[in-house]
């Protein structure tokens, strides 16, 4: 047995130094091949590289769909990977991955703010043009944010919806995708500040975590029903949460009588909005956010966007307004019975 | 201790992984965008530290025909400890780290406890820890809480270099070629074989099963928590969700390494190459210009095939003798089931 | 009674459990949100029985979380279609019934150890399913839900089905030659082949009936909701294998009861709710779970320590 142990080791040693010479040469055609990327410029096709916060989720799958179409017009290669479950160092991987990888631009949306700036900032450092978008790093790891909606203009819209739908006392409880995802943590955050300055009787109950499956929510929307029998709205934060828990009010009869608001896309939404259980789900244009994001990244590297710009002119979307380092896609939309049929992502 | 037929079998099974590496290797390296170079080399490395040194003691775990699910648990509520310690305690990056591995020792402890104080089976109480540490590690932070801004000097530990390799190399090398010369060197290890085989005969034969079985698990708790460092320090900050699914991560790699699931089986060796596999072929696939844009949902994909392939390829001489064996012996007509 | 004490004891926990809620929270008990509840429950319980039969037979099945949204997706799609419930129902079950001959097969024809293929054919199948679909919801017709029955009446029939699934194997197991056989081929494989029984294909028909179950499963979730979410039935294995161990069937296999799965699906499922009604804030939920899986399994450690078997 012992021999064998070292029989393997010294062939894993053999395997290294293999790999070590094999680096030699292609490391030289490698830095060759970058030094020709970068100062070309026009004469190779740029590599961008978008990251979501978890890949399989439908808010990205339709961001994916725009950054797509950038990348058609703009005639760029488009990378789109990210943690199949909302990882954040699963993140950092990807991203150390690309810069190795070598490409031009990196467009990402951050589950943890802190811990991806450490990887955003070696690839800043390796000359990568690095913007972010739906959640921001630190800013000092991007150049811009393409901002959809600052955590705090998502709480105060939700906190204000909620207060317009319910008055000004009552009770209401918080679907969330788990304890831990930061970026959900940041809103409420925002959403129990603006309650505290503006609905300090709107009764904040409870709060619960659905693991982001639509099932669980709407198991969790159902017992939350019966054991808060006052609850006047429930306000879910995270996408599939939304029509989990309008199937639970409405299976609870108490549609219209227990308000249902969240963040999520209309199409999963739209029949429950149709019926009056839904009363208003507040998102952006998500396809123009994953446009925008690889629009403005192509521009970053190859000198369109330049820091300090005041707009930027993104092909068939127009000009974008910049206040400071973030490039404004427009106010968060709030879709309600009246509007959601001219959506269909 | 082990006949020479089974001592080939492991051998070859080794030798496979070796062939399947060095093609993965080639491969990449002719398709793939700048895979050989030393930057990405550094990167695969990096990232597969924290499984690798799970795996590591995940293997004699596995040798003694138990499991231990609570790995990736405790490697969060690890994490958080230490964040807990540094930042709410004041104590300096050094006295957290050791105070981290304490905990990560009496949760070790915990597990050992109960599997051998008790008698109960591995895979039930490790499966409540596993949700029992998580859980802790939610509860110590109520979820929200995330450690960040650690001194440089910790920082160096999982961004590093040192000697030229990754700072965290340096440990998992120390933690591999500890574990290998403890599994494969000493009674202690052949003891875990024995274990593994026939843990009465091993009782018989005057081994402290208890003794030793619990050592096992307490390993993986200290590992743990020293994975959680290397974590940490890697990515910077600390949170309750560190480490989600890690444990079937490392599951993966110890079995693909050719450890039996059934105990008595499987080689140190091995287990390096199991890991190196998979974040070869993780590392990889992100640099196919076919598969760059799946990258993640692919590598999980070829790992399940690349791990029934590696399964199959081990008993498909056994196979097929028993089933010319079935053949012989079933002359008589199927009887119909009832 | 001294056998049963495990099964006993569980339900003596669950008890004790639902006597704090009545006095702490006699919500819990309103009958409306409470069969709203035991039918999002139902289709776990049709799996948990499930695995409790791979584990008798000393296996395990990891897949069946994976396993389930495929169903899911596969019965979602069809529903669509002309066929409607009937034929939804059919491609969920063989569907789950093919995935489990591939696990089956595997399993009892190549001698694989059940935990390394389903840890495979788990991952395999998730990310596969995620290639495919990613993650779009798929909406389903008006008439697929509750099977077009009313509501409550829906809510029954679902529980009834998972009540008769549970009742007809917890009485095929104890009653019928056929249940027999997953004890003795769970006791001693080998025995059980010298006995003349035929351990490999009791194990590969298992496998093919966990699938099954699982399609069956998957049908009566989708039938619950207007839409099908491709993710859902991620971390089910987990819940499943939890419900049957702390209902005391052996990991070692060939013990256990399916009344004992029964009791410790209730206290298990009831566990999240009762944190709800009780006001106990959710970051406490993942420890709460672990220690009462913890201490029912103590329990009985304890108790066999004592009694010196």
């Amino acid at each position: 047995m012992t021999k064998s142990f070292f029989h393997l080791l010294s062939a894993a040693i053999a395997m290294a130094a293999l790999l070590g010479t094999g680096c030699g040469p292609s490391n030289n055609s490698a830095s060759g091949d970058g030094a020709t990327q970068t100062a070309g410029g026009s004469g190779k096709k740029l590599m961008i590289a978008l990251m979501p916060k978890s890949k399989g989720n439908a808010y990205f799958v339709s961001c994916k769909q725009g950054a797509e179409r950038a990348a058609k017009e703009l005639g760029v290669d488009l990378v789109f990977d990210g943690p199949t479950n909302p990882d954040p160092a699963k993140q950092n991987e990807i991203i150390e991955n690309w810069i190795t990888l070598g490409v031009d631009a990196i467009a990402a949306a951050c589950e943890n703010r802190d811990g991806i700036s450490t990887a955003l900032r070696k690839a800043q450092a390796k000359g990568i043009k690095v913007i972010t978008y739906d959640s921001d790093a630190q800013p000092d790891a991007r150049s811009f944010f393409v901002n959809q909606a600052t955590p705090e203009g998502i709480g105060y819209t939700l906190m204000d919806e909620a207060g317009r739908l319910v008055g000004p006392s009552g009770e209401f409880a918080i679907i969330t995708a788990s304890l831990t995802a930061a970026n959900m943590n940041e809103w409420q955050k925002h959403i129990e500040a603006r309650r505290k300055e503006k609905f300090p009787n709107l009764k904040m109950v409870a709060l619960r975590p659905c693991d982001d499956l639509k099932d669980k929510a709407q198991a969790e929307a159902t017992t939350l029903l019966g054991a808060y029998p006052n609850l006047n709205l429930i306000m879910a934060i995270c996408s599939p949460a939304v029509p989990g828990s309008a199937e639970a009010v409405k299976q609870a009869g108490k549609a219209g009588k227990v308000k249902v608001i969240g963040l999520g896309l209309p199409s999963e939404n739209r029949r429950y909005v149709k019926d009056g259980v839904t009363d208003s789900v507040i998102l952006w244009k998500t396809e123009d956010l994953g446009y925008l994001a690889v629009h403005a990244a192509k521009g970053l590297a190859d000198g369109t966007l330049k820091p300090g710009a005041k707009s930027y002119q993104a092909g068939a979307l127009g000009q974008f307004e910049i206040v400071g380092d973030h490039l404004l896609l427009g106010k968060p939309f709030i879709f309600n019975k009246d509007n959601i049929d001219q959506f269909n992502f | 201790m082990m006949n020479p037929a089974l001592r080939r079998i492991l051998v070859r099974h080794e030798t496979l992984l070796v062939v399947v590496l060095i093609l993965e290797v080639l491969f990449f390296a002719t398709q793939g965008r700048n895979f050989l170079t030393p930057d990405n080399l550094t990167n695969i490395i990096r990232h597969s530290v924290e499984i690798g040194l799970l795996a590591l003691v995940m293997m004699p775990i596995i040798l003694t025909g138990g499991i231990d699910l609570s790995v990736g648990s405790l490697l969060g509520l690890c994490a958080v400890t230490f964040g807990k310690l540094w930042r709410d305690a004041g104590w300096g990056w050094e006295w957290a780290a050791l105070g981290t591995v304490v905990v990560g020792f009496v949760a070790g402890g915990g597990n050992a406890l109960l599997i051998t104080a008790l008698r109960l089976p591995p895979l039930i109480v490790t499966l409540g820890t596993y949700s029992l540490f998580r859980g802790l590690a939610e509860a110590l932070t109520r979820g929200v809480d995330a450690f960040t801004g650690f001194p440089e000097g910790f920082l160096f530990l999982g961004t590093g270099q040192w000697l030229g390799l990754p700072a965290q190399a340096w440990l998992f090398g120390l933690v591999a070629v500890g574990i290998g010369l403890w599994v494969h060197n000493t009674t202690f290890g052949r003891s875990f074989r024995a274990i593994g085989f026939a843990p009465e005969g091993a009782r018989y034969a005057g081994v402290p099963v208890e003794r030793r079985l619990a050592l096992a698990y307490v390993l993986a708790g200290v590992v743990a928590a020293l994975a959680s460092i290397t974590y940490t320090a890697r990515f910077g900050t600390a949170k309750a969700d560190a480490g989600t699914g890690y444990e079937l991560a490392a599951i993966t790699a110890v079995v693909l390494g050719g450890t039996s699931i059934f105990g008595g089986v499987g080689s140190v060796g091995g287990t390096l190459l199991g890991v190196a596999a998979i974040a070869v072929l993780t590392n990889g696939l992100s640099r196919l210009p076919a598969t760059m844009s799946s990258a993640s949902e692919l590598s999980g994909v070829f790992t399940g095939v690349l791990l029934l392939l590696a399964l199959g390829a081990g008993i498909l001489p056994k196979a097929i003798a028993a089933l010319r064996d079935r053949r012989s012996s079933a002359q008589t007509p199927a009887q119909p089931v009832p | 009674m001294k056998r049963h004490f495990h099964e006993l004891s569980v339900a003596g926990t669950l008890v004790l459990l639902l006597l704090v809620l009545a006095v702490l929270a006699p919500g819990f008990f309103e009958p409306q949100p409470l069969l709203s509840r035991l039918a999002t429950a139902a289709p776990r319980l049709v799996v948990a029985c499930g695995v409790a039969l791979v584990i008798l037979t000393r296996q395990i099945d990891i897949s069946i979380g994976s396993l389930f949204g495929v169903c899911s997706v596969a019965a979602g799609l069809v529903a669509t279609g002309p066929t409607g419930i009937p034929g939804a129902l059919a491609t969920s079950m063989l569907v789950g019934a093919v995935g489990g001959a591939v696990n089956g097969t595997l399993v009892a024809g190549l001698g694989l150890p059940s935990i390394v293929v389903t840890l495979a054919t788990m991952v395999t199948l998730r990310e596969g399913l995620r290639l495919w679909r990613q993650g779009v919801f798929i909406n389903l017709p008006d008439a697929m839900q509750w099977f077009g029955l009313p509501m409550m009446r829906g809510q029954a029939v679902v529980c009834l089905i998972a009540v008769g699934v549970l009742v007809a194997l917890a009485l095929m197991t104890r009653h019928l030659a056929a249940g027999r056989y997953l004890y003795a081929v769970g006791s001693d494989a080998e025995a059980a082949r010298l006995a003349g029984l035929r351990p490999r294909l009791t194990t590969f028909l298992v496998f093919v009936g966990m699938g099954a179950l699982v399609g069956a499963a998957a049908v009566m979730n989708l039938v619950q909701s207007p839409q099908v979410d491709p993710s859902t039935g991620r971390g089910l294995e987990l819940e499943a294998i939890a419900a049957a161990v702390v209902g005391g069937v052996a990991v070692s296999g060939g013990r256990g009861s399916l009344w004992g799965v029964f009791a410790g699906f209730l206290l298990l499922s009831c566990i999240n709710p009762a944190l709800t009604y009780l006001g106990v804030k959710p970051y406490w939920d993942k420890a709460s779970q672990g220690a009462i899986i913890l201490l029912a399994v103590v329990a009985d450690g304890w108790r066999r320590r004592r009694g010196g078997t």
